[in-house]
């Protein structure tokens, strides 16, 4: 365990020591931060809401603080479920995670572009404007705006905030990847700028046709829509920027170059082809046409070559670097780790998805909820935390506080995301074995009765999750007040306990090993 | 890394498999079925299926504001697909006392300004939601309060669709007739506001109580009185 997290008392630069990086990094610094920062308060925001919706779906007698929370849920439209739960899960995907995914693809391509990158005050009004636009969409929400329509519940004027920002983002990226310096391309690069392409399809064809008014005569079509939307924002937004984090870092921490790395082109391709077909996965045995169903079950079923060859690449590049190293390299890389593991996995619960008959027992099941959890949760946020991790010491030239709080939160985020997993992931079987009963006396009372006891569990393991993000904020927070003591009052105190987490200990040697 | 040394073929690679992607699901499905028209029935007599009240389409606003469609879908699956029909999701008894039990078809949706196909079923399948509560008064006593009826229900009580309000003069036609620990204090009756009334004049719309397809007589049939309901 010592080696696991190793701690660095002495005081040192944490910036990069390449000076043009470091030159890079300072010229993105105030955006990059802003994104990070505004977006850890979503997820705190949004995995406190997740606690309290979660805990809404079992009987109010559980814990004694329940009844409380029934009582606020039954006498306020603000606090009933179908409210609290979107909230929740929109404060995760569009606060938490496309925030955080932005700052850091805006991090990775000033990098990869070797220039100091221009114009960082667009940027920062993007971010405004990107926060503006969440916080607008959540309150609408609350206030009773919502539209309805899955993960494209914020209202037409939040919507429009956010395309106002994103425009900002997308317009800087491109020119700064187009202005690069030439050099070697980065796989990192392609990942995120298909996110940046695929973004404003998604967010354009769902919020036009599906944000404001229905179109007349679409019917089931609006579905279809959704569906499509969805995925796409799990598959073509937030794993391609979460994928371009991971190909940038872990060969960047472990000093290691990916392997199969010959593999990498084909995966990408691959992911683009047949991720977005999982889709269908919420059309099977609806009303939609069946040659679309079909069709998008064989090519979603082909999401294992992608998945496989990803897997490849990052899984086995992680494992060797901890053969190579005995250990992780700090705190940073059991995040990343753990990443494209759960990047694996979400794949596998995809591909047990596109069977057809498992679809069928699984389809109105919490599995789904297992399926969400393991895109937004498990895989993207895992990969933002340990980038976070990562980047903020670089950015500030400042390391963290405290190794123990690192550990406290890692251990926390693990356990609860395994067994939230874990217990939806069973639950949904178990829930489904019931809904799919052949039995005519078998009712949805049954099926609720067996939900419960795996709804309770995953609240508990959910609030894990959140004290252990609470913890991770008020982390961040002690950091910046000691950074802001030294920067502003000079204070030397402050930086006496830095925290090196991420700095890899160079490989045994031969007769260390031995000895 | 050869994979963006072009940019512009890079480009438009992924431009040509996102339209591939979108073109084959949602365009060509949109061409098969976007532009559905009520058919007649066989004697020529009604237009099927039956036009929604403008009650039931303010409704919509309130199942989508509050969320309904997280915990419950309004689809019935064929009979090789899932155990919905078994279930007794798919079955509505049309005027004649005849049961019709069959799945849902996307013609049933084209008078919805917004479908709720949904994806969880922690409650009940509301596809036919109008056969099982007939009157407006049992679906506000359920909203008010839905323990009565299973009393582990993950359903949320709506109270803050209803006030309560001193009664002056006759008592109102709606106030909700409830049993002891819910009932108000005397001279005082509970109320379904407006959005209460829209919310349940779109469920008592949702029935499927007639047939889109003369070969729906192969679809397996449910005895009525086997059928769970709640």
């Amino acid at each position: 365990m010592a080696t696991l997290f190793p701690t660095n008392v002495a005081p040192r630069g944490f910036s990069s020591t390449d000076p043009e990086l470091a030159a890079i990094d300072a010229s993105v610094r105030w955006p990059v931060l802003a994104c990070l920062l505004t977006a850890v308060h979503w997820m705190v925001v949004g995995t406190f809401l997740l606690v309290y919706a979660s805990s809404l779906s079992h009987p109010q007698d559980t814990f004694p603080i329940l009844g409380w929370f029934v009582d606020l849920s039954n006498n306020f439209s603000m606090f009933t479920y179908g409210r609290v739960w979107p909230a929740a899960v929109d404060a995760l995907v569009y606060g938490w995670a496309s925030t955080a995914g932005l700052g850091l693809a805006i991090w990775i391509l000033a990098r990869t572009s070797r220039s100091p990158a221009a114009a960082p005050g667009v940027l920062m009004t993007a971010v405004i404007f990107w926060n503006l636009g969440v916080a607008a969409g959540i309150t609408g929400i609350f206030l009773g705006y919502s539209t309805g329509t899955e993960l494209l519940e914020f209202p037409a004027f939040a919507s429009w905030l956010l395309w106002i920002s994103y425009a900002l983002f997308a317009l800087w990226a491109v020119a700064t990847y187009l202005g690069r310096r030439p050099g070697r391309d980065h796989i990192a690069q392609a990942w995120i700028l298909v996110a940046l392409f695929a973004f404003p399809w998604l967010y354009g064809a769902g919020s036009i046709l599906l944000g404001g008014r229905p179109l007349p005569g679409s019917g089931v079509i609006q579905e279809l829509i959704d569906a499509w939307y969805v995925h796409g924002l799990y598959t073509l937004w937030l794993a391609p920027l979460g994928l371009g984090i991971l190909y940038y870092l872990i060969p960047k921490i472990s000093g290691l170059s990916i392997r199969f790395g010959s593999k990498t082109q084909i995966a990408f391709w691959t992911w683009i082809l047949f991720a977005p077909w999982t889709a269908v996965h919420d059309l099977v045995g609806g009303p939609f046409p069946a040659e679309t169903v079909t069709f998008g079950l064989i090519m979603s079923g082909l999401i294992f070559i992608p998945v496989v060859l990803i897997g490849m690449n990052l899984v086995s590049t992680a494992f060797k670097a901890e053969e190579q190293q005995g250990h992780h390299g700090g705190v940073v890389f059991p995040f990343l780790v753990l990443a494209a593991v759960l990047f694996v996995v979400a794949g596998i619960s995809e591909q047990i998805l596109s069977i057809r008959s498992a679809n069928e027992l699984l389809r109105f099941t919490m599995f789904r909820d297992c399926d969400t959890f393991l895109w937004v949760y498990g895989f993207f946020t895992f990969v933002a935390i340990g980038a976070i991790y990562y980047v903020v010491p670089r950015l500030l030239d400042f390391g963290w506080r405290s190794a123990l709080l690192i550990k406290i939160h890692y251990y926390m985020s693990v356990y609860g995301i395994l067994l939230v997993v874990a217990m939806l992931g069973f639950g949904g079987l178990m829930q489904g074995a019931v809904l799919e009963n052949p039995d005519v006396q078998v009712t949805i009372v049954t099926a609720d009765n067996v939900a419960i006891s795996f709804h309770i569990a995953a609240t508990m393991c959910i609030s894990l999750i959140a004290l252990g993000n609470g913890i991770f904020a008020l982390h961040l927070g002690w950091m910046l007040i000691d950074w802001l003591r030294l920067r502003v009052r000079g204070n030397r105190l402050a930086a006496e306990i830095l925290v090196e987490p991420f700095e890899p200990v160079p490989a045994k040697t031969s007769e260390e090993a031995a000895a | 890394m050869k994979i963006l040394s072009e940019f512009r073929s890079f480009f438009w690679l992924i431009v040509g498999i996102f339209m591939f992607n979108w073109f084959a699901m949602v365009v060509f499905p949109w061409l098969e079925l976007g532009h559905l028209d009520p058919i007649q029935d066989e004697n020529g007599t009604d237009i099927l299926p039956w036009d929604t009240s403008g009650s039931a389409h303010a409704g919509e606003r309130v199942y989508a504001a509050d969320g309904c469609a997280y915990c419950h879908t309004q689809q019935v699956r064929p009979a090789s697909s899932g155990a919905d029909i078994i279930r007794g999701w798919g079955t509505a008894r049309d005027a004649d006392g005849k049961d019709v039990t069959r799945r849902t078809y996307p013609r049933d949706y084209i008078w919805q300004g917004q479908v709720f196909l949904g994806n969880s079923r922690n409650g009940a399948d509301l596809s036919n939601v109008a056969a099982r509560f007939t009157d407006a008064a049992s679906l506000y006593r359920y909203l008010y309060n839905p323990y009565v009826l299973n009393p582990h229900s993950s359903m949320p009580a709506y109270r803050y669709m209803f006030v309560t309000q001193k009664i002056s003069g006759q008592p109102s036609k709606d106030a909700l007739q409830l049993p002891t620990p819910d009932a108000p204090p005397a001279g005082y009756e509970i109320v379904p506001t407006a959005q209460a009334r829209s919310l349940v004049a779109y469920l008592l719309s949702l029935k499927k109580d007639y047939h889109l397809k003369p070969d729906e007589a192969g679809v397996p049939y449910v005895p009525p009185s086997a059928t769970p309901n709640s």
